[in-house]
C-alpha cells in the first residue's frame, strides 16, 4: 500500500442517484457542490449508479489521476455495498479501509418526503464522513481458518436434504433431530400436492440414505443446547436425551414391543397426533430412522410403578442387551464451520379459535389429523372414519383457520389452500362424501398449482367463498353428531347453514414453540411474526445476520415441500462454499491497548464476553488477544484512561462524525 | 442560523446488528419519519462512550438517541447491558448539569422492528420539541463572554480524545 | 378479541362523510370480504345486506341502497361480528350504528315501541316512562340501608349506578335488593345517586339516537362530577358499556366496573359467607356487553362455582361465541317489529340452548335478560323446569342469614 499517514489527505466524494431512489428526494447536485467546499476534498461528483461498473471505475480513475487517498461514497446502506466500494478502492491501490460509506438511501431518501429536509440531512451525514476519513488508517484483513464439518439442526425434509447434499459433496455432517426419528411433518403427510405422490414414497428413501451415509452422524432425540464461537469455528454442545435403548445394539426387531407387559397399545401415539395408540416401548412408525425402538419413561412400568416391572422386554432382547434403564442424558461436543437451521414449524392450535369447536366437538379435526386418518399406515389404516366410528357423508373444510387474522396469526401460510384441496380430493376418493371448502381467497400460485385447483374443482368439490363464522351441533340431529357450519356465501350475499358430519380445520403454520430459544442459542433474529429472519429477503434469503449460520425450510417462513427442498439445497450450497474455501476474512475492527496509557486498573478485563482481555502481571498492563476479540468496542468505551483503541471505530473518528453531523452548513 | 422554525437536532448511536439494521428495514419498507436524527453507526451499543454523548450535547445536539439490541439479544452477548449501566449514570449526571435527562434516550430495537424506529424517532422528536432547544454552544459563548468580561481566561475549547 | 382495549376515538358526531377520515373508518378499506362477520350475526340470514356487504357497498358508494333496505334495523349490537373480524374492523362500535342511524332517519315511520321508549328516555330519563322522582323508591324495601351520595357528605368508595331496569322494573328491583345485601355483607362503602340518576343512554347510542345519548351522558357526567368516589359500579352491562366506550372516564379519573367484577375481586371474603346450598344446574349466559364487549368471562363463573351445590354447565354458544338475547341496539323495543318480519326471537333460541344443556337455572348479569328470558321460558313452556336468575340474586340467596 503506497499511502502513508504523513501524506496530505486527498478525499474523493461520490454521491449516488440510485436512479430516482435517492435523486428523487435528495438534491444530489447541491450535496456534491457543498462537499466540494469542505477541507481536504479534491473531487466531488454525483453519478447515476455508483455501484455499477462505470461507477466503480469512476472512483478508480479519480484515485489514479488525482492521487486520492480517502474515498467517501454517499449511497445506500453500508450493510449492502460497503464491501463493493472497499474492493473498488483497493483495486486502485489504496487501502480499502480508507473508505467510508454514507447511508442516504435507507436512512434518508426512503424515509423522508421533504426534499429540503432530506438534502440537509444528506449534507450533514456526508460532512460527518468527510471529517471522519482523515483519521482512517490502513488496516489489514485477517484470514481465519474455517473448520470442516457442518451442523444441521432439525431433521425434517429441509434438514434431510441439506445434510445429504453436503454429505454427497464430501462434507462431514452432524444432523441433530429433537424427535425419536427424522422425517418431520412430511413423514406424517399422506399425499403431496400438486402431483399427489405419496409422501412416504418420496421421503423414506431419503431418510434411509441419511442413515446409510458415511459422512452423516445422526443424533436423534437430541437437542442443541449451546453454541459458542464464531463463523468457521462453532463449538456446539448437543444434549442426547435418554431413550433407554443402546442405539448401536438395537436391531429394530421389535421383539421387546411384542413382549411388553402391556399386551395392547394403550397410550396416545405421538406420531399419529394422538389418534392411535402405542405401547411404552415402541417404534414411532415403521420407516423411522433410526430404526430403533425407544422407551417412554412417562408410561413404562419400570419408571411409573412403585413395584417396577418384571421387564419381559429385557428378556426378549436377550443377548443383544440393547435395553438400558439406567441410561442418562449425555452432552457431546463438536466443532463445525457452519450451521444450517432447519427446525421447522408447528401447526396452529385450533383451540385458539374457540368458535370452531376444536376440542369440544369430536367430529372437528385439524388438517394434520386428517392426513393421518387418510394415510394407509395411519391409525385407521387409511379408512376415513371419525371418532364415532362412522364414515362422514358430508365434510366441511374451513380454510385460513388462525391465519390472516389479527386475533391470531396475521400471515397467510401459503400451503393451506392447496392442502385443503388435496384433502378434499382424498376424502372424496376414500368416502365419496360431499365436500365443501370454505375459503376467503383461493391462493394457488406456483408451478402446476392452478392446474391442480382446476382438477379438484372439476371433481365436484364444492367451493364456497366465505369464511365460516359459527360451528354448532345441528338441532335437527337427534344424535347431536352433525354440525352446522354457518357462513355467508359472499358471492351470493346470503348467510347459509351447511349441515356436515365432519369438520376439517385448515390450520396455518407458525413458528415452533421454542423458536425464540433457538434464535438466542444461535444468535439470530426473528421477524415480527417469530420466524427466523434472513439477512436479505431477496439477495440473501438463506443467510442470517450471524455469519456461517444458514436457514432452510419453514423455520424461516411457511412454504411447501418443493420450496423447502430448494431452500435446503441453497443453504447447503452456501455452507459448502464457506467450509470448502477454508477461511473467512475478518473485519479488522478489533481493539488494542496502548500500553503506555494503560493504568492497569483491570476494569476492562471482566467486561469482555470473549475473555479476549488478559492482565499481564509483570507489566501491570492489560492486553487484548486479537484472535479472540470480536470488535464490539465495549472495553474501549469503558476504559477510564482512554487507553484502548478500536480499529475502524477510533474515538477520534467518532468525535469527528459527531462534529460533522452537528456543524452548520 | 436560518430564519426557519427551530428544528431539534438529534444524534443517534445505533448498533450495527439490531437498530441500524432496523433503520435500514424502515427504509426498505418506505416508512416515513421525522428527519431530525443523524445516525452514527457503531458495532454495539456497548461502544457508546459517555464522552460521545456529552460531546454531542456540547456541539449543539438537542437530544441523543442510543439504539441497541433487546436484552438477551446482543450480538456480543451483553454489550447492551453495559450501555444500560452507563445510561442510568449519564441521565443522573445530565440532570446534575442542568440538562433535562429526557434528552438522552436508550431504546432496544431489534432488526425486525422497523416500525419501532419510526415510532421512537417521531416520539422523541415531539418530546424534544416540547423541551425546546438545548443550545449549549450558544450558552458556552455567553459564559465565555461573561468570563472574559470578568477578566478570566476564556473556557478551553472542547477537547477530544 | 379484547375489544375493550381499543377505545373509540372517532368523534361522537361521526357522519358518513367523516367516517373515512378517522382511523376506525379507514379500516374498512382493509376489509377482506371474508364474510366472517355475517356467519355469527344472529339475524344475518334476515339481512338483505349482511355486514360484509354493507362495507363493500360503502366502499363502492352504494350505501343508499343499504339504508333503504332496512337491513341494519336487524342489528342487535351484539359485538359478534366485531369480536371475530380478522381485520379488527370496529363494526359494532362505529360502522353499523352509523348506518343504523341513517336507516332509522330514513324510515317512513319508526317502530312504535322504539319510538315510545326513546321519547320516554328523553322526557323521563328512563325508557319505561316512570317518574324520575320514583327512581330510588325501591330502596325502601331493600332491607338494608342504601345511602344517597348527596346525603353522605363525604367521598365513598363505590358509586353504585343502579340504572333504569334495576330501579323500576320489579325483577330488576329484586336484583338491586340482592346487590345491596351483598354490599352490606362485604362492608362495601357505597352510595347511589338516587333520583338524580338518569338512564346512561347506551341504547340511545346504539340505536344511534345520538342527540339523545349526548344529552343523557352530559347530564349524568355533570351529576357524577359533583361527588367524590373511587369507582362507578353498575349491574347493568349496557350502562357499563356506555361508560367504557363513550363516557369521558379518563378525563375525570373514574373507573367503572360491573357488580360481578367487584364481587369476584372480593371472592375470598365472600366465599366463606356463601353457606346455603342451592341445588341447581346453572348455565351462565354471557351477555354481549360484559363478555365480548369487555372481555369478562371468568368472573361470573368464578362467583357461581363458589356457591355450594351449584353445578355449572355450558351452553353450546358460550363466552366469546355467546348468543345475543336480542335486546341490544334497541332490540329491546323491536320485538313486535321483528315478529312482523317473521324472525325468530333470539331469547327463545338462547333458552332452548340452556334447556338442552340441562340447566335448571339460567344465570344472567344484565337486567334486560331477566325479562327477555323469563318471557321466552314461558312461551316455550319450560317454566316448570327452568328459572332465570341474576348471578347476584343467586349469591344473595346463598348468603348466610
Amino acid at each position: 500500500m503506497r499511502q502513508s499517514m504523513s501524506e496530505p489527505v486527498r478525499i474523493g466524494f461520490y454521491i449516488c442517484h440510485c436512479g430516482t431512489n435517492i435523486a428523487g428526494v435528495v438534491d444530489v447536485d447541491r450535496v456534491a457542490k457543498y462537499v466540494a467546499t469542505l477541507p481536504n476534498v479534491v473531487v466531488s461528483r454525483n453519478y447515476k449508479y455508483m455501484c455499477s461498473d462505470p461507477g466503480q471505475e469512476l472512483i478508480q480513475q479519480d484515485i489514479r489521476e488525482n492521487q486520492l487517498n480517502r474515498i467517501v461514497v454517499a449511497a445506500c446502506s453500508p450493510l449492502l455495498h460497503e464491501r463493493t466500494f472497499r474492493n473498488a478502492t483497493a483495486k486502485a491501490g489504496i487501502n480499502p479501509f480508507c473508505f467510508q460509506m454514507v447511508n442516504i438511501r435507507e436512512h434518508d431518501a426512503w424515509v423522508h418526503t421533504d426534499k429540503e429536509e432530506a438534502t440537509t440531512k444528506a449534507i450533514a451525514l456526508a460532512r460527518a464522513a468527510i471529517r471522519r476519513v482523515p483519521h482512517h488508517k490502513p488496516l489489514e484483513v485477517k484470514q481465519v481458518a474455517v473448520q470442516p464439518g457442518v451442523l444441521v439442526v432439525g431433521g425434517g425434509i429441509a434438514g434431510i436434504h441439506a445434510a445429504l447434499t453436503l454429505a454427497d459433496g464430501g462434507q462431514k455432517v452432524y444432523l441433530v433431530e429433537r424427535d425419536l426419528t427424522i422425517g418431520g411433518h412430511m413423514a406424517r403427510f399422506d399425499k403431496t400436492f400438486p402431483t399427489l405422490d405419496c409422501a412416504a414414497c418420496i421421503l423414506t428413501p431419503k431418510m434411509s440414505q441419511v442413515r446409510a451415509h458415511p459422512n452423516i452422524t445422526l443424533w436423534s432425540y437430541s437437542e442443541v443446547v449451546k453454541v459458542d464461537g464464531y463463523v468457521g469455528n462453532y463449538r456446539v454442545t448437543v444434549k442426547r436425551k435418554p431413550r433407554y435403548i443402546v442405539e448401536d445394539l438395537c436391531t429394530g426387531c421389535q421383539e421387546c414391543v411384542e413382549a411388553c407387559v402391556y399386551r395392547q397399545p394403550k397410550f396416545p401415539d405421538e406420531f399419529n397426533v394422538g389418534l392411535g395408540l402405542r405401547k411404552p416401548v415402541f417404534l414411532p412408525f415403521p420407516q423411522a430412522v433410526p430404526a430403533i425402538v425407544s422407551i417412554d419413561p412417562g408410561t413404562c412400568r419400570v419408571f411409573t410403578h412403585p413395584n417396577g416391572c418384571k421387564q419381559p422386554c429385557v428378556t426378549a432382547c436377550g443377548d443383544r442387551k440393547a435395553i438400558d434403564f439406567s441410561q442418562k442424558e449425555e452432552l457431546v461436543e463438536v466443532t463445525v464451520g457452519a450451521v444450517i437451521v432447519s427446525t421447522g414449524f408447528q401447526i396452529f392450535d385450533a383451540k385458539r379459535v374457540p368458535y370452531y369447536g376444536y376440542g369440544v366437538y369430536p367430529n372437528v379435526y385439524n388438517a394434520l389429523e386428517v392426513e393421518r386418518l387418510v394415510n394407509a399406515s395411519g391409525p385407521t389404516n387409511g379408512e376415513l372414519v371419525m371418532r364415532n366410528g362412522k364414515r362422514p357423508k358430508t365434510v366441511g373444510i374451513i380454510h385460513c383457520v388462525g391465519s390472516r387474522d389479527e386475533n391470531t396469526n396475521r400471515w397467510c401460510s401459503r400451503v393451506c389452500c392447496l392442502y385443503s384441496l388435496k384433502l378434499a380430493h382424498l376424502i372424496k376418493e376414500r368416502t365419496e362424501a360431499e365436500v365443501w371448502n370454505f375459503y376467503i381467497d383461493m391462493r394457488t400460485p406456483g408451478k402446476l398449482m392452478e392446474e391442480f385447483y382446476n382438477r379438484i374443482s372439476g371433481e365436484g368439490v364444492h367451493l364456497v367463498r366465505g369464511k365460516v363464522g359459527d360451528v354448532y351441533p345441528d338441532p335437527a340431529d337427534p344424535e347431536g353428531q352433525r354440525l352446522v357450519l354457518q357462513a355467508e356465501d359472499t358471492l351470493l350475499g346470503r348467510v347459509l347453514k351447511f349441515p356436515v358430519d365432519m369438520v376439517v380445520l385448515s390450520i396455518g403454520l407458525e413458528p415452533a414453540a421454542d423458536a425464540q430459544q433457538v434464535r438466542r442459542t444461535l444468535n439470530m433474529s426473528c421477524g415480527s411474526e417469530g420466524f427466523f429472519l434472513e439477512r436479505h429477503p431477496k439477495l440473501a434469503p438463506v443467510s442470517t445476520c450471524n455469519d456461517g449460520i444458514y436457514l432452510a425450510g419453514c423455520c424461516q417462513g411457511p412454504k411447501d415441500i418443493p420450496d423447502t427442498v430448494a431452500q435446503a439445497g441453497a443453504a447447503a450450497a452456501e455452507a459448502y462454499a464457506l467450509v470448502t474455501r477454508g477461511y473467512v476474512e475478518q473485519e479488522p475492527n478489533t481493539a488494542y491497548v496502548v500500553e503506555e496509557d494503560c493504568s492497569g486498573c483491570k476494569s476492562c478485563v471482566p467486561l469482555c464476553p470473549y475473555n479476549a482481555i488478559s492482565f499481564v502481571e509483570d507489566k501491570k498492563k492489560a492486553a487484548i488477544n486479537e484472535a479472540l476479540c470480536k470488535g464490539c468496542g465495549t472495553c474501549v468505551a469503558s476504559c477510564p484512561s482512554g487507553s484502548i483503541v478500536q480499529n475502524l471505530f477510533e474515538d477520534q473518528e467518532i468525535f469527528s462524525e459527531i462534529e460533522g453531523v452537528l456543524a452548520n452548513e | 442560523m436560518s430564519e426557519k422554525a427551530w428544528e431539534p437536532r438529534i444524534v443517534g448511536f445505533f448498533c450495527n446488528w439490531c437498530t441500524y439494521t432496523a433503520a435500514d428495514l424502515a427504509g426498505v419498507s418506505r416508512m416515513k419519519y421525522a428527519p431530525n436524527v443523524r445516525v452514527i453507526r457503531l458495532m454495539c451499543s456497548g461502544r457508546v462512550d459517555p464522552q460521545f454523548v456529552l460531546d454531542a450535547f456540547a456541539r449543539g445536539a438537542d437530544g441523543v438517541l442510543i439504539g441497541g439490541c433487546h436484552p438477551g439479544d446482543c450480538h456480543y452477548a451483553e454489550g447492551n447491558y453495559k450501555m444500560l449501566r452507563r445510561y442510568h449514570l449519564l441521565r443522573r449526571m445530565l440532570g446534575d448539569m442542568g440538562i433535562e435527562p429526557e434528552r438522552l434516550r436508550l431504546e432496544w430495537i431489534s432488526a425486525a422492528e422497523g416500525d419501532k424506529v419510526k415510532s421512537v424517532i417521531n416520539d422523541m422528536v415531539a418530546k424534544i420539541k416540547a423541551l425546546g432547544p438545548l443550545g449549549l454552544p450558544v450558552r458556552f459563548q455567553t459564559w465565555d463572554g461573561e468570563l472574559a468580561a470578568d477578566g478570566h481566561a476564556g473556557r478551553e475549547e472542547v477537547r477530544h480524545g | 378479541m379484547a375489544i375493550v382495549e381499543r377505545n373509540v376515538t372517532c368523534p361522537v358526531d361521526t357522519t358518513l362523510e367523516t367516517l373515512l377520515a378517522t382511523p376506525e373508518g379507514q379500516q374498512i378499506m382493509s376489509c377482506l370480504q371474508c364474510g366472517t362477520c355475517a356467519g355469527p350475526c344472529p339475524y344475518g340470514e334476515h339481512m338483505d345486506y349482511p355486514p360484509r356487504q354493507v362495507i363493500n357497498m360503502l366502499r363502492r358508494g352504494l350505501l343508499d341502497e343499504v339504508i333503504a333496505s332496512g337491513s341494519l334495523l336487524r342489528c342487535v349490537a351484539c359485538y359478534a361480528c366485531m369480536a371475530k373480524c380478522p381485520r379488527g374492523i370496529r363494526l359494532t362500535d362505529v360502522l353499523l350504528p352509523l348506518v343504523k342511524e341513517q336507516t332509522l332517519a330514513n324510515l317512513p315511520e319508526m317502530p312504535g315501541e322504539l319510538q315510545k321508549s326513546l321519547e320516554n328516555m328523553l322526557r323521563y330519563g328512563n325508557p319505561m316512562g316512570e317518574s324520575g322522582r320514583k327512581r330510588a323508591a325501591w330502596t325502601a324495601t331493600a332491607g338494608v340501608p342504601v345511602p344517597l351520595i348527596a346525603q353522605a357528605g363525604r367521598p365513598v368508595d363505590v358509586l353504585w349506578f343502579v340504572e333504569c331496569y334495576a330501579s323500576f322494573y320489579p325483577r330488576g328491583q329484586a336484583v338491586s335488593r340482592a346487590a345491596a345485601k351483598l354490599f352490606h355483607a362485604l362492608g362495601v362503602d357505597f352510595a347511589i345517586l338516587g333520583n338524580d340518576e338518569k338512564c346512561a343512554g347506551e341504547c340511545g347510542r346504539l340505536t344511534w339516537e345520538s342527540g339523545l345519548f349526548e344529552s343523557l351522558a352530559e347530564y349524568n357526567v355533570k351529576v357524577l362530577a359533583k361527588y367524590r368516589f373511587h369507582r362507578i359500579v353498575t349491574g347493568d352491562s349496557h350502562a357499563l358499556n356506555a361508560f367504557h366506550r363513550r363516557y369521558p372516564l379518563a378525563e375525570h379519573g373514574w373507573q367503572a366496573e360491573h357488580t360481578v367484577q367487584l364481587l369476584a375481586r372480593r371472592l375470598d371474603e365472600l366465599k366463606p359467607r356463601l353457606t346455603k346450598r342451592l341445588e341447581a344446574v346453572v348455565a351462565y349466559h354471557d351477555n354481549c356487553c360484559l363478555g365480548r364487549g369487555l372481555d369478562c368471562y371468568d368472573e361470573p363463573r368464578a362467583l357461581l362455582t363458589a356457591i355450594p351445590g351449584v353445578k355449572l354447565v355450558e351452553m353450546t354458544h358460550n363466552r366469546m361465541n355467546s348468543l345475543c338475547c336480542g335486546g341490544g341496539g334497541g332490540g329491546m323495543w323491536l320485538d313486535t317489529y321483528y315478529k312482523s318480519k317473521d324472525m325468530e326471537r333470539l331469547s327463545e333460541r338462547r333458552v332452548k340452548e340452556a334447556v338442552a344443556a340441562g340447566a335448571s337455572v339460567l344465570a344472567v348479569a344484565c337486567p334486560y335478560e331477566l325479562s327477555r328470558f323469563e318471557d321466552a321460558v314461558k312461551t316455550l313452556g319450560h317454566d316448570k323446569q327452568m328459572v332465570v336468575r341474576d348471578v347476584v340474586e343467586l349469591l344473595a340467596e346463598s348468603l348466610e342469614g
